[in-house]
């Protein structure tokens, strides 16, 4: 097949952007790689055409070589071509390499045993340290750019195979003395020195001389890849996030250096930062990221050398700048700002995010950084937006929230301003600037005004209800503000009650603390003002939410009163909605006279239907059972099924029958292990049953709540299948659980048990901590121990022993928490509780009878439950 | 660091996707990084046509928004910054860095080396403000200078190069793109070594240096007792230094004069070498006291080639260029409005325009107008119920004028009206725009001998001032209006 015409390649690659996969599901999509590679090599298409040939391979070359062999293939044809063209300007230079670069690291076949990375490693390396690789390489001019793109090639090999240029560290350092290419030679030194140092760290290996090694592979040698097979298991960040990094930290720690390798560090660091300035803003942001945190585990480098960079790096207005900056004040923290930097920084924050002459994204990313400042003694819990000691009132005023803002930045202000309240009742009233507080009112109410606009925007409500369960959420402890923001809420209902499906989903969302209040004022507000058709929908809507059992007859007379107004089929159906609302909270007496009535009077033969339904529903089951009944999970009748389904002895198949348990539950043995305890229940069948839902509820709310156990058909006499059941413990404390099972019988009733309490044990809790290293266990376990203290406990226990000894009873109750084993006398265990509890023991010298145990928790509420185990567990045996 | 995707998408709202992709990007490198780094949380980058979709759904661009929509709508979906999660496929791409500006939607997804489940807080990716700065470079590439649709459709038609200059590997070299632009230009002359990467070459030529000082003033102004009017100048300082050789070293100083106004929050350009302790320091957060640095202000730098802000400032002047009220009386379906304005005898009484607009939102159409007015002509736009108020190139020797006038509406047809969400019942402004050439209310100044350049051959050294009106807003003072805490908390200070 000859080579396609550029139009036909033009309308192709038009195809395969707009969806790469129909396109490679397509009939052309098998070959298209192929094609590709050949038609690169094509005299008669033009060089646009192939530029933009490359281009598709730049981005899709996972689509067009599936697989590493086909990588391969691809790399060395590109390289081929490469060598192929004539010694003219070419615009095909640069991309071939880029594309070959692409290929082989996108398609995991960069190895020491791929033919094509062998030939394009020193390829690249002669190209970049400006080697003369004969006439074939281009004319002069083409040298300078090409010299730029080998050494990006080479930082994003090193990026996907961490160590590659591990080898070459040396020859880069003397090349940033004298070559012209700072920028890419520095982010390359400043990344292969991070990776080299990480690496050495893992293997526990100094940096043996490579920071000095002059030494190379030369064009045809063989290339080092020492370092990239022992960094190869991991992929290491080039900026890590903070709390990732603090883990590899300890890695770096081990990093044993010489005195003259530390100094040799020290002045490749110094050297890369003096010359810092030589690079754009954001590569110096890079820059800043790899060396802080490459040089922040390590021991004896101290962080001055980052300080003469600081001032001029603050002044900047540039978003990378001012975060690498941050980044910097979390690696280092106090070690190189001081309080008064620290205070610095803040204000330069404070600044950028509220400068008239920054773009709004930048301002919101700026509160951000302020909300998650990385303080040197930060006070609050981790991981949770604060506002900085720091930052006082004084300091906030301009980033306080108005109505001019756009959505965004009000939310973001409006978050601040809470927690600026939150401070500021800790301080009690001071009298002096008008207080937070009131102004947070006035600025609420101004939200509510736009969005009680009769044909306003929906994002203004939307904004008013996010503003209204941000200041919920955060200030919920002040009644002084909740206060006025419900009665607030229940006048924009009054004044666009087509607000509802908002009101809803408030309701749904906040806490109780706003959610009660504001459910009874919404109740009296619907109850007391019936509406016109429009309004009587949204009313509707809203009582189906928020009517319970209190002022019953004040919801019933308003619904008998819309009863007659419910013209048509919706209305009849949110009608229901709330007699169903009603009905699920108890309400009794008067529901039954308005249901009788419904199913007389209604002019929808299917809202009849459904109103003797929950007339017959109310008059023959118990609370608790109606409760059930009508649960969102059963087949109930959902009103908007049609009325063949339900006319087809509807009645009979949806009421519930209480019926003796057809199963029977038990314990399964533990299992140890992963993030949360899961429970195994053991089935025993004593009837068919289909469709079963298990409901758990755990007593006195110790853990969350469960979720809902699935089984489609169970039969007796056929093996079944443990069920799992994941726990999420509140506290680390034994529970009983109550448990309910809904089914279909054969006959297609549906049926309602009560089975059992199940009990879960103390024990039953127990999850293991992920093992240390061989050789590192010790240390774990120690460091664990001395965590507990000052805020658990310590205490020490005689537990008896049995027949079989120590080792027995440890195999048998406590084998996966065991950290160090001496057996048949020592062992060190240690047991995760939890939420976030830990149990450690030490059970150590046993004598015949018992042993003496020496345990410290981080909880002391768990020591009696603690004391109960292990006299518990001879018995056991 | 780096990205793992990047587009450009247009805004159309009249058509059916309300959006179309006009460049996008990806880097399989970093994403096959994302696979490892992510582990079971790692999402793919989806195709652009569901991207499309997501995006303009999250960002409230699809047209309907009729019904409420939990996913969209609900009060606890809260955005507090321009990153986003988008579901996809029943899974959330996340972050998604994406703003929009001029109808067109910048958008990229940062890498982000670890686990994505629990999410790091923002602050800690590297790759979240590089992928700003790049969506800030196209940004800045597409609109400077533009100036209608074919020169958008060439300079989009140039991205694809551009990027490959800036950002081969998805980790961003370059925000300056028009930096990218010129270094291919530039290609084929040899670099002296030590050449900054931020200067793409060399001028050769006549040296000189250019320094204009653009001050924008915005004020609200309430005319009432217990909110104080504010007021502040944003100053933006841009040069181009057009000198021979890689790195000439220069000095430049803005002064004032002894009664000028103290610059503050002073930002600079990255090119400035180093900074006194006392720029870096002032600031409008402080209270106002009379210690406040006064200048001159020094930056030495070496300059890029091409022309660039060298700095951004604030300033609090003591009082508002044109200090106005506005009055607006309800009469039936008539308006009857009063504005009175007064310059400042201060400022210079010579303006490039000076003209108040008067909108009227949420009303009919403007049917009838009768007016009086001291000063200038008053031009009536009835379909846009907008008044312009034309007030020339110089106010009156009284230094005050004023306007009076009834203004009648007809019956208020929703879509052609136009909406504001703030001047809701009696709430109304009026926006003033003007234009002082050759001056700045600060003061502030850089003139020839402020200079310093330390390269062969004296410069010719020219300098530009001026102000500009910037949301220079007076509200009707009978009606409650907007209002920032500075205004309420400043009437405190002052009572």
């Amino acid at each position: 097949m000859g080579p396609t015409s550029r139009e036909t390649w033009a309308q192709r690659l038009g195809t395969f952007r707009a969806s790469p996969s129909a396109f490679m599901a397509g009939p052309e999509g098998e070959d298209l790689g192929r094609h590709l590679l050949s038609d690169l090599r094509s005299e008669k298409l033009s060089e646009p055409t192939k530029v933009s040939l490359l281009a598709l391979s730049l981005e899709y070359p996972a689509q067009l070589w599936p697989d590493a062999p086909a990588a391969e293939v691809a790399a060395t044809s590109l390289l081929d071509t490469l060598v192929l063209l004539p010694p003219r300007p070419s615009a095909l230079r640069r991309p071939l390499l880029l594309a070959a670069t692409t290929a082989l690291a996108a398609g995991g076949a960069l190895g020491p045993t791929s033919r094509a990375s062998r030939r394009l490693l020193p390829l690249l390396l002669g190209l970049a340290s400006g080697r003369d690789l004969g006439r074939s390489f281009g004319p002069a001019s083409e040298q300078r750019p090409l010299q730029a793109t080998a050494w990006e090639c080479l930082r994003e090999l090193e990026s996907c195979k961490p160590g590659l240029l591990g080898g070459c560290l040396g020859l880069l350092r003397g090349l940033l003395g004298q070559e012209a290419a700072v920028q890419p030679l520095s982010l390359l030194l400043a990344l292969a020195l991070r990776n080299a140092l990480v690496i050495q760290a893992r293997a526990r290996a100094g940096l043996q001389g490579l920071l000095v090694a002059g030494g190379c592979p030369t064009e045809g040698g063989p290339w080092n890849w020492m370092l990239a097979e022992e960094g190869d298991a991991h992929l290491q960040p080039q900026a890590p996030s903070w709390p990732a990094a603090e883990e590899g930290e300890c890695c770096l720690a081990m990093l044993e250096l010489s005195p003259e390798e530390a100094r040799e560090l020290r002045a490749a660091v110094a050297q890369l930062l003096d010359i810092s300035y030589l690079l754009t803003p954001v590569a110096q942001a890079q820059l800043l990221w790899l060396l802080g945190w490459a040089l922040r585990g390590l021991r004896g480098q101290p962080p001055v050398l980052f300080k003469p960079q600081l001032v001029r790096l603050l002044g900047t207005a540039q978003l990378t700048l001012l975060h690498a900056v941050l980044a910097l004040k979390a690696a280092f923290g106090e070690a190189l700002f001081t309080a008064q930097d620290e205070a610095l920084l803040l204000r330069r924050l404070t600044l950028a995010a509220q400068h008239p002459a920054l773009p709004l994204p930048a301002h919101l990313f700026y509160l951000h950084c302020l909300l998650n400042f990385p303080e040197n003694w930060p006070l609050g819990p981790a991981g949770e937006e604060a506002a900085p000691l720091l930052l006082g009132f004084q300091l906030c005023r301009g980033l306080l929230p108005s109505l001019l803002h756009d959505p965004m930045a009000l939310l973001a202000r409006l978050h601040l301003l809470c927690l600026l309240c939150v401070e500021d009742e800790e301080k009690e009233e001071k009298g002096q600037d008008q207080s937070p507080r009131q102004y947070l009112e006035e600025l609420l109410a101004g939200l509510r005004q736009r969005a009680a606009l009769d044909g306003g925007p929906r994002a203004l409500a939307t904004l008013c209800f996010q503003a209204s369960y941000l200041v919920a959420r955060c200030l919920a402890g002040q009644p002084v503000v909740l206060t006025p923001l419900t009665h607030g809420l229940a006048q924009l209902y009054r004044a666009r009650p087509a607000l509802a499906p908002h009101f809803v989903d408030l309701l749904d969302r906040v806490g109780p603390e706003l959610g009660e209040p504001l459910k009874v004022v919404l109740r009296q507000e619907v109850v007391s003002r019936p509406g016109r058709d429009e309004a009587l929908r949204w009313h509707l809507q809203m009582l189906a939410r928020v009517a319970d059992g209190d002022a019953q007859s004040a919801t019933l007379g308003f619904l008998q009163a819309a009863a007659a107004r419910c013209t048509d089929c919706g209305l009849q159906q949110a009608l229901l909605q709330v007699c169903r609302a009603l009905l699920r909270a108890g309400v009794g007496g008067g529901l039954a006279d308005l249901l009788q009535a419904l199913a007389r009077q209604l002019e929808d033969p299917d809202g009849r239907d459904h109103a003797r339904l929950y007339y017959i529903l109310l008059a023959h089951l118990e609370e608790p059972k109606l409760g059930v009944a009508l649960g969102p999970s059963l087949a109930a009748p959902a009103l908007a099924s049609s009325l063949v389904a339900e006319n087809q002895g509807f009645a009979a198949a949806l009421m519930v029958q209480e019926a003796p348990a057809p199963i029977r539950l038990s314990m399964g043995p533990h299992r140890a292990k992963g993030p949360v305890p899961v429970l195994q229940l053991q089935v025993e069948v004593l009837e068919q049953v289909y469709s079963l839902e298990l409901r758990f509820r755990v007593e006195r709310q110790l853990y969350a709540p469960l979720g809902a156990v699935h089984v489609p058909c169970l039969c007796p006499g056929r093996p079944t299948r443990p069920l799992l059941l994941p726990l999420q413990p509140r506290r680390p404390a034994p529970a009983r659980l109550a448990v309910r099972a809904l089914y279909t019988t054969p006959s297609g009733l549906t049926c309602h048990a009560h089975l059992p309490p199940l009990l879960v044990n103390f024990a039953d809790l127990f999850l293991p901590f992920p093992q240390p290293p061989e050789g590192a266990k010790l240390g774990f376990f120690e460091e664990l121990w001395d965590s507990c203290l000052p805020k658990g406990t310590e205490s020490r226990l005689w537990c008896p022993l049995g027949p079989h000894g120590l080792e027995a009873l440890v195999s048998r109750h406590l084998e996966p928490f065991v950290v160090v084993a001496q057996p048949p006398t020592s062992y060190l265990i240690a047991i995760r509780l939890p939420p976030d509890s830990r149990l450690l023991l030490r059970l150590e010298a046993a004598q015949a009878d018992g042993v003496p145990v020496a345990l410290r928790t981080d909880d002391w509420a768990v020591l009696p439950l603690v004391g109960d185990y292990l006299r518990g567990l001879s018995a056991a045996g | 660091m780096a990205q793992r995707a990047v587009w450009l998408i247009s805004h159309e709202p009249g058509s059916p996707l309300c959006g179309t992709v006009r460049f996008s990007r990806r880097y399989p490198t970093v994403e096959k990084r994302a696979t490892v780094f992510n582990g079971a949380s790692y999402v793919p980058v989806p195709e652009d046509g569901p991207f499309l979709k997501a995006l303009l759904f999250e960002l409230r661009l699809l047209r309907d928004d009729k019904d409420f929509s939990e996913s969209r709508d609900s009060c606890s979906h809260i955005n507090k910054t321009s990153i986003y999660a988008l579901p996809i496929g029943g899974e959330e791409l996340w972050p998604v860095v994406a703003f929009m500006k001029n109808g067109m939607i910048y958008a990229c997804v940062p890498l982000v080396e670890q686990t994505l489940s629990p999410r790091p807080p923002l602050i800690s990716i590297s790759g979240i403000s590089q992928g700003f700065e790049l969506l800030f470079g196209v940004q800045g590439f597409l609109y400077s200078g533009q100036k209608n649709d074919s020169e958008l459709n060439t300079k989009l038609s140039q991205l694809p190069d551009l990027l490959l200059q800036a950002c081969p590997f998805g980790t961003l070299l370059d925000a300056n793109l028009q930096n990218s632009l010129d270094s291919i230009n530039f290609a084929s002359v040899t670099h002296p070594q030590k050449q900054p990467t931020w200067k793409a070459g060399t001028y050769k030529g006549k040296p000189q240096v250019s320094i204009s000082i653009t001050e924008k003033v915005k004020s609200m102004q309430y005319d009432k007792q217990d909110i104080a009017d504010t007021w502040q100048v944003i100053g933006v300082v841009t040069c181009k230094c057009d000198l021979e050789g890689s790195m000439p070293n220069v000095t430049i100083s803005l002064s004032l004069p002894t009664n000028g106004s103290p610059l503050q929050d002073i930002l600079v350009h990255p090119c400035v070498t180093s900074l006194d302790s006392a720029i870096l320091t002032s600031s409008s957060i402080d209270a106002a006291d009379d210690s406040a640095f006064s200048g001159p202000y020094k930056f030495p730098l070496t300059p890029p080639l091409e022309s660039f802000n060298l700095c951004y400032y604030t300033s609090q002047v003591p009082v508002p260029p044109i200090l106005g009220f506005y009055q607006v009386k309800e009469e039936e379906v008539q308006l009857k409005i009063t504005v009175n304005l007064k310059l400042h005898e201060s400022v210079k009484n010579s303006f490039e325009f000076c003209e108040a607009r008067i909108p009227f939102y949420n009303r009919g159409p403007v049917t009838h107008v009768e007016y009086k007015v001291s000063f200038g002509q008053l031009e009536v736009f009835r379909e846009k119920s907008l008044l312009i108020w034309n007030i020339g190139q110089k106010f009156p020797k009284s230094m005050e004028i004023s306007l009076s006038g009834t203004v009648t509406f007809g019956a208020k047809s929703h879509e052609k009206q136009p909406f504001d969400q703030i001047c809701i019942g009696g709430t109304a402004y009026l926006k003033l725009h003007f234009r002082i050439l050759d001056y700045t209310l600060t003061g502030c100044y850089a003139d020839q001998h402020s200079v310093q350049v330390f390269a062969s051959g004296k410069p010719k050294i020219s300098t530009y001032r001026k102000l500009i009106s910037s949301d220079y807003y007076i509200w009707n003072s009978k009606a409650p209006a907007p209002v920032t805490y500075g205004s309420l908390l400043l009437v405190r200070c002052h009572n």
